[in-house]
């Protein structure tokens, strides 16, 4: 996991992680985004499951009010759970668990 | 379009492969051969003749006669670690040798130097297996005609029925002596059994070997004599062994796969067959492996042996044999180094020939006399039919090998897989494509428990007079569908084109799925 | 029944979706020695997203959770007992003060999420010679304790002892712990036994403490559920005499009789107990006594 960012005027820089590329995990990078949401899924589940993923990834990030991020799943398999355990993870970290 | 038996709509005609009318899968015993053999064209050495021996393959290729679009044949024994294919093509490239048809019995990761063969139009067409890159080339339109899929026992088939003609075999010989009789178990680049050269040295209309072990004649435990060949080339080496046998074969670690090995094993277990006399195979997979150990415990508790194992042969059947737990091994191919030595040296390690071993227009392959046989998938469908060719984004990554022979010669069939491979499940509605039919397919094995086909009652009945309660459970397929389904969640459809890029014969000619272009695949 | 408890690292999504495969009795999601300082934030969402999923087969579903010397144990609990942990495990209980923390705590979470006050149990590991001294009180310190078990490598180092093949430095403490744990009427589990390639380790020390009378002992690897289940399950003999014991009771309670004779022998309440346990362990149900069809009746 890296948070080597700091906010600055109200927008947050940097990334944050949080998973893994085990079997049946995924590597999730949050990161700033410009503008609107940006999500890039790459990995085992992109041919078959894209859809599901963004729906899941979506899903996530509205629960938790999330403001405007670059999502990247990097795919092993993970099932939605896992999947959305690990965006939520991300985003507590990069909305500034503060832990490095 | 028309459908075939296992109902998937197959041209009436397809482009680089031909008619189909007539030749769709209609069952899996339904084709019965007619007419004669096709043989080679008749060739003689007077004696003191010529020399076999030339100096390179450039001559041999030069003397063989091959010309552009003709078809050439190659074993795979060497596995990963073959040279010869790459050279054989380098020359025919530098040779100006065009349009040719390759008629390996698999390709490997090490083939991939191929491309630029496939690119340049040497090579115009693949009868066989594809994988790795030039999978993925072939899967995306790379190749103008389709490849042609045949298992371990279509292949001999298709051969001796004049479907294919090779017009020249190139054997890779890990020794041979200066009358052309050649050997798989000795040498430096030593690989076991060489099982599958045999039907192309007999019928090819010239054979050459190409061999890093030249001794004087004549050798001992031939595996094929010399008045099947026609020339012998000596180089350096005709592969790296590292990647010709495997150092050891493992069974799983997996403690997942382990449970599920268990539960094939006492399905086996728990069938009629399990009795003194009976014979099996496993292969060399991760599960297969594991069952072998499981059934080598039944075989004690029960006090019986084995009479054969077959197939691809490890040290784990190996010592089952040492052990006295198996009376014969029948050994198309040597999976590890133990498999090598023990063919070299113990007469009840017997090499056969994938005629022998899997041909369903032969008077009785190995594969009729087996009893169970653990065989792996990408998909299992509701029906049973088993998909081991594509891959979850329709992708032709697989040859077919011995899994339609087996499948159907064997009186128990069992597929062991996960249920899941990372997100993508094992058990869907319908399979992407069919390679084996539901018909000769008994039971499905996942960590969930044992699925057995409805069809087998009588195997259900068995099972359930074992009496194994929660320690092996019993799922239904329905059951097993929706649980996938559930843990999965929906899945995108494969995108594919009309172009048909792969065609998937039976056993026994007829056409039972085509493969469709895929678009660019996804880099995973 | 908790023969077999297995752990299952809690940030790793592999074990513990595919865990309750291997038919443990019970799970342990574990966030506390497995899982590294800088993953306890994610291993505990996973762990919540897993529990809610609630697909664990017939397993009792339990969280080990970090420590009360730690800032970790509140959020770990107001996490995964809303999502619906049947019972947490607490590392390093060494007085009913741990208990009665842990107790307040739960009671909080559960009115605070609906969930029926009492429910969720407490496993309390004793990790140190005066958690084992106070076995008895830690165990009636409060209705939730499930069971007690004692340490392994944290409890022998507090003992100045190491851990060795045949347990010795464990063997009174494990004696001590079915006193404590039967005097207050919860369960006796044992710890887990580390080397996982040694089968017939295993065997020994599991036939050693069913002997002692544990219910059952914890798992760190799916290949030992398998040997512990069968050192557990009850001989032919066994199940046969607990059968005719169980019958017997049935037929004297139909006629409105309490003791009965079986076998010779004098058969009250806790010998009846202790024949349907045998008979639960054996996987043979005996709560529905054996009818004839009303179809057939009516005739």
């Amino acid at each position: 996991m890296s948070m080597n960012g700091s906010e600055t005027g109200g927008r947050l820089l940097g990334t944050a992680r949080a998973g893994t590329i085990e079997s049946m995990d995924c590597l999730v990078t949050i990161s700033g985004s410009n503008g609107g949401r940006r999500i890039e899924i790459s990995g085992a589940g992109a041919a078959r499951f894209k859809e599901a993923m963004e729906l899941k990834i979506n899903e996530v990030l509205d629960r938790l009010s999330a403001p405007d991020v670059k999502v990247s799943v990097q795919d092993n398999g993970a099932l939605d759970i896992v999947l959305g355990a690990r965006v939520e993870a991300a985003v507590a970290r990069y909305l500034g668990g503060g832990r490095s | 379009m028309a459908l075939n038996a296992v109902h998937r709509n197959i041209p009436e005609s397809i482009d680089g492969y031909g008619d189909t009318s007539g030749r769709l899968f209609e069952g899996a015993f339904a084709r019965q051969p007619e007419g004669r053999k096709h043989g080679a064209k008749l060739r003689s050495v007077l004696p003191g003749g010529q020399q076999k021996q030339l100096k390179g393959i450039k001559e041999a290729i030069a003397a063989s006669g091959l010309k552009s679009g003709m078809t050439i044949s190659f074993h795979h024994h060497l596995r990963n670690g073959d040279y010869v294919v790459n050279m054989v093509l380098d020359a025919c490239a530098e040779m100006g040798i065009r349009d040719l048809t390759l008629f390996p019995t698999a390709l490997f990761g090490v083939h991939k130097a191929l491309i630029t063969h496939i690119g340049s139009g040497v090579i115009s067409r693949i009868l066989g297996s594809v994988n790795g890159p030039i999978g993925v080339l072939v899967s995306e339109g790379g190749m103008v005609a389709p490849v042609v899929l045949r298992s371990h026992g279509g292949r001999p088939r298709a051969v001796m029925a004049g479907d294919v003609r090779i017009d020249v075999a190139f054997i890779a010989a890990p020794t041979a002596d200066s009358g052309g009789n050649i050997s798989g178990r000795f040498g430096k680049s030593a690989c076991g059994s060489i099982g599958y050269a045999f039907t192309d040295a007999e019928y090819a209309d010239c054979v050459v070997a190409i061999t890093d072990n030249l001794q004087p004649y004549p050798i001992s435990n031939v595996s094929i004599p010399g008045i099947f060949i026609d020339f012998i080339v000596q180089i350096d080496s005709i592969g790296d062994p590292a990647g010709i046998v495997s150092g050891t074969t493992r069974v799983t670690r997996d403690p997942l796969r382990l449970m599920i090995a268990k539960y094939a094993s006492r399905l086996i277990e728990s069938s009629p067959y399990f009795s003194d006399g009976f014979g099996f195979q496993t292969g060399a997979g991760g599960i297969p492996l594991a069952v072998t150990a499981h059934i080598k415990e039944g075989m004690k508790r029960r006090g019986i042996k084995a009479s054969f194992g077959l197939g691809g042969i490890t040290g784990y059947f190996v010592d089952l044999l040492k052990e006295g737990f198996v009376e014969k091994l029948l050994d198309v191919q040597s999976f590890d180094l133990d498999a090598v030595k023990s063919i070299a040296s113990d007469a009840r390690h017997i090499e056969i020939s994938a005629d022998w071993y899997a041909n369903p227009w032969n008077l009785g392959s190995a594969v009729n006399a087996l009893d169970a046989v653990i065989l792996g998938a990408t998909e299992v469908d509701r029906d049973f039919n088993v998909n081991v060719n594509t891959e979850a984004d329709g992708a032709l990554l697989h040859g077919i090998g011995g899994h339609q022979d087996t499948a159907a010669g064997a009186s128990l069939t069992i597929i062991a897989q996960p249920l899941l491979r990372g997100r993508i499940p094992c058990v869907v509605d319908r399979v992407h494509t069919v390679t084996t039919p539901g018909e000769v397919v008994d039971a499905l094995v996942t960590e969930f428990g044992v699925t057995i086909n409805p069809r087998r009652q009588d195997l259900i009945d068995a099972f359930k007079e074992a009496r194994y309660g929660d320690t092996v459970p019993f799922v239904p397929m329905d059951e097993l569908v929706v649980r996938a389904k559930r843990m999965s969640g929906p899945m995108s459809p494969i995108r594919t084109t009309d172009r048909i890029v792969g065609v998937v014969e039976w056993r026994d000619g007829t056409v039972i799925d085509v493969i469709r272009q895929i678009e660019r695949r996804l880099q995973s | 029944m908790r023969r077999t408890m297995l752990y299952l690292p809690g940030n790793n999504p592999n074990m513990l979706m595919r865990g309750y495969l291997f038919r443990p009795d019970g799970l342990i999601l574990d966030l506390e020695d497995s899982v590294t300082a800088s993953e306890k934030d994610a291993a505990r969402i996973l762990v919540r997203e897993v529990l809610a999923n609630r697909e664990f087969g017939e397993c009792e579903v339990t969280v080990r959770i970090n420590g009360v010397d730690t800032e970790l144990w509140r959020d770990d609990i107001s996490s995964v007992v809303p999502a619906g942990a049947a019972g947490i495990r607490v590392p390093k209980v060494d007085t009913p003060r741990t208990v009665l923390d842990i107790d307040e705590e739960l009671s909080e979470v559960e009115s605070r999420s609906g969930i029926p006050q009492g429910s969720t149990k407490i496993f309390c590991l004793l990790e140190s010679a005066l958690g084992v001294w106070n076995a008895y009180d830690i165990a009636t310190s409060s209705k939730r304790v499930a069971a007690i078990i004692p340490g392994g490598e944290d409890l022998a180092a507090d003992l100045r002892a190491n851990r060795s093949a045949d347990g010795v430095e464990l063997e009174w403490v494990r004696r001590m712990m079915i006193v404590a744990a039967r005097a207050a009427g919860v369960d006796a589990l044992d710890t887990v036994y580390p080397r996982i390639t040694d089968d017939d380790g295993l065997r020994r020390e599991a036939e050693f403490t069913k002997k002692l009378g544990f219910d059952g002992k914890s798992v760190i690897h799916p290949g030992q559920i398998q040997i512990i289940h069968e050192v557990y399950t009850p001989t032919e003999r066994e199940v046969e005499s607990a059968k005719r014991i169980v019958a017997a009771a049935r037929e004297a309670a139909s006629r409105g009789r309490g003791a009965v004779t079986v076998d010779g022998r004098m058969v009250d309440l806790p010998v009846v107990r202790r024949a349907e346990f045998t008979l639960t362990r054996a996987g043979i149900a005996f709560g529905e006594p054996e009818e004839t069809p009303d179809g057939e009746r009516r005739g």
